[in-house]
């Protein structure tokens, strides 16, 4: 029976509609997990040579032990945004003479199949014979590794019961901001040493077994609320993500001005607030506006001569820019669902696509907007941000849907964002191309010849002739869908 | 023999189902009626031990279904394509639960047999997934997976839905036969009166989540039913 589960489990992933649609893409992000975790276990080899370099002439198992409470720290967040529920398939299979308890064991023991269970073995099994085995021997190389292996899995299981329990409530977004704020408070505020306080359990684990059998006992006991909690709530209505936030998100006043385009915009604009995946864009749309702390705090990319690092145009579009970028680029997908909802419409995928140029400009005029700050680190910051807020919505925001609309995929808005590569082919990794080069192509010539304002005004005036020109451009995107909505139409009712 | 007792489902205050007391017989075939949002789907769905009750118990012989899961073995049930397995072929559904049910490869033939007129050579045999499949053989797959593995009672949502006339007709008198020969509680939920009536020995009608008629004279079940539809 149990056997017969696994191989349920396997010809699920095997035949899901987004694997099979594209198992290009499938291979691709294989081969990218593989080379990450090659990284993962590269950095692990050297790890106790990079501690070296960073702290020199101390002990680098103990500068380990006092920073692994970071690693955890980052885990847990790393483990909030990544790890998927377990709970989904479950409605096929209650109502058969199979024990809940069955079920639910497969499933939580599928979910602890995953790359993430791998990273801290990769991490620091290396550190564990390379530094602690010479000094203290075999056996507290193994509690060492031991302790921190539980301890990282103990956070698995949390973190299966915590996101079920708690996800998108109040509560669970307060605990996850007290972790980032315990995190910052003792790295950056110097409130308190958090490293210090933890240090003592992992220098036990060195030369005892006991923080290795204590933290075993802890998963179990994590595993056993995890397991218990998932049995008891093993109810279609518990499964069904109870969605708070489904009757928010009314209409925007503003786009009513618009017309049919500004109705069809406040239609896209409800889409994205009432389903899970949008959701994650826009909110990844608002985190990447502090993008700009990262690159223009840093003093790498300072230029000497008092201009502008080319860098920063990069990030400049990305700031501006991220929500198009993002969601932009699965253009139609995001309608598989009613897409001939809108084609069943007179003049309705122009509306649709008039619609969602009005939302994109929107949010970018909103991400501009909320950059302004920056100019806190330069007025340079802000004309780079006004320059590329210009292309982006002149010029990008036309590159990428023409291009997104290279065979548009189906997918599932209901499924988390992380990730779910549903509705992403080949087109969408071309994307980036343009995305990357295209600022460039305008911006470097003008710089090099002239200076870096004159790049600047350069994209500024090249976005302005987009904007100019937006009748003609969209008419090409409409012309195009338009042409092929009988291929588009078909492959979103996954018919072909 | 079912039982249901002061059985209420509530979602926050609105009270969905509220049902004192409901007995069926073994071998009963029990039809279930009423207008969209009267609490069917929901009654079966607890029932099943899918849906958590508000308060009230079910029993099936005996055992509460929300404190044991013995009974399972011998219920089945179809209510919607939620509980097929979607990314299996018919034939791989079926070989997966006759495992389940640890059925023999000639069980299962035999079984597959009695279906042999309603599924049209359009189920067994065929290179598609379940989740291609129109909404008629998905319904036709779920009710023979339904009365798999010999059980005692058998929850039918809206069996007849979506199925063309021939099919609702074959449909029809396999469940006569089934009742006939191995003594299957039917429950079947149906809008169609002409079928329900006709099949079933009682029709409960279902009212915003109260029973309001329970008919047992079949002669008088339709002009009945026909009263309360036609208002």
């Amino acid at each position: 029976m149990i056997f017969e589960l696994v191989k349920l489990q396997f010809l699920k992933s095997f035949r899901s509609t987004s694997f099979a649609k594209s198992a290009m893409a499938n291979i691709f992000l294989g081969f990218i997990v593989l080379v990450l975790l090659g990284y993962v276990f590269g950095a692990g080899i050297f790890l106790p040579k990079i501690i070296e370099l960073l702290a020199e002439g101390e002990d680098p198992i103990i500068v380990i032990n006092s920073y692994l409470i970071y690693f955890f720290l980052f885990e847990f967040m790393y483990r909030y945004f990544l790890q998927k529920l377990p709970v989904l398939d479950l409605e096929s299979l209650l109502h058969l003479p199979i024990g809940k308890g069955k079920i639910i064991s497969i499933l939580l023991a599928r979910s602890f199949i995953s790359a993430m269970s791998l990273i801290p073995v990769l991490l620091f099994l290396p550190s564990a014979f390379q530094i602690i085995e010479p000094i203290y021997g075999t056996s507290g190389a193994i509690f060492w590794i031991g302790s921190i292996v539980f301890t990282s899995y103990t956070l698995h299981w949390f973190m299966l019961w915590f996101k079920q329990r708690f996800e998108d409530g109040l509560i669970g977004i307060i605990v996850v901001f007290a972790i980032l704020a315990l995190g910052a408070g003792s790295s950056y505020m110097g409130w308190f040493n958090l490293g210090e306080i933890t240090k003592p359990i992992f220098d036990l684990a060195l030369s005892s077994p006991i923080p290795m059998l204590v933290l075993a006992i802890l998963m179990i006991g994590t595993f056993i609320l995890c397991r218990r909690f998932y049995l008891e709530n093993a109810y279609l209505e518990d499964l069904a993500e109870e969605d708070e936030i489904r009757f928010v998100g009314q209409s925007i006043g503003f786009f009513t001005r618009f017309g049919l385009a500004g109705e069809l915009a406040n239609l896209e604009w409800k889409l994205i607030i009432r389903h899970k995946k949008s959701r994650t864009y826009l909110m990844l749309s608002a985190f990447f506006l502090l993008y700009g702390l990262i690159f223009y705090t840093n003093p790498v990319y300072q230029s000497e001569d008092g201009g502008i690092s080319a860098i920063f145009i990069f990030v400049g579009v990305f700031i501006t820019g991220i929500f198009m970028i993002q969601y932009g680029q699965q253009f139609l997908s995001w309608n598989s669902g009613n897409f001939d909802f809108f084609l069943n419409r007179k003049d309705g995928v122009e509306a649709l696509v008039k619609g969602k140029y009005l939302l994109f400009i929107s949010i970018s005029m909103i991400c501009f907007l909320a950059s302004i700050p920056y100019v806190y680190f330069g007025w340079n910051i802000l004309l780079i941000h006004l320059a590329t807020f210009l292309f982006n919505i002149g010029i990008l925001i036309h590159v990428i849907i023409y291009l997104a609309l290279w065979k548009p995929k189906p997918m599932d808005l209901n499924k988390g964002a992380m990730f779910n590569y549903e509705g992403v082919g080949a087109a969408q990794f071309l994307i980036i191309i343009p995305m990357m080069a295209g600022p460039y192509l305008i911006y470097l010539p003008f710089s090099l010849l002239f200076n870096d304002y004159v790049g600047l005004l350069a994209l500024g005036i090249s976005g302005i002739i987009g904007i100019l020109s937006f009748k003609p451009l969209s008419k090409i995107i409409i012309n195009r869908i338009n042409s092929n909505r009988y291929e588009i139409s078909s492959s979103f009712r996954q018919e072909s | 023999m079912i039982q249901v007792n002061e059985l209420k489902k509530q979602y926050k205050e609105t009270v969905v189902l509220d049902v004192d007391h409901l007995e069926i017989p073994n071998s009963e075939c029990f039809g279930l009626v009423g207008n969209n949002g009267a609490g069917k789907t929901t009654l079966f769905r607890i029932m099943l031990d899918l849906v958590r009750a508000t308060s009230g118990t079910v029993t099936i012989e005996g055992q509460d279904v929300s404190k044991s899961e013995d009974w399972k073995a011998k219920t089945g049930a179809y209510l919607d394509e939620h509980m097929l397995l979607t990314y299996l072929t018919p034939d791989e559904y079926f070989e997966t639960l006759r495992k389940i049910y640890g059925m023999s490869e000639a069980d299962l033939g035999v079984h597959l047999e009695k279906f042999r007129e309603l599924f049209n050579d359009e189920i067994i045999g065929k290179k598609k997934y379940i989740r291609d499949l129109s909404k008629g053989n998905l319904k036709k797959v779920g009710i023979a997976a339904a009365m798999m593995g010999n059980p005692e009672v058998v929850f039918l949502d809206e069996p007849f839905e979506n199925l063309d006339p021939s099919s609702q007709i074959r449909l029809k008198k396999l469940i006569l036969s089934e009742k006939e020969n191995s003594q299957i509680t039917f429950l079947i939920s149906s809008h169609d009166l002409n079928h329900v009536t006709e099949i079933c020995d009682r029709i409960v009608l279902l009212e915003k989540g109260k029973i309001i008629n329970d008919l047992r004279d079949k002669s008088a079940m339709m002009s009945e039913l026909d009263a309360y539809f036609t208002g």
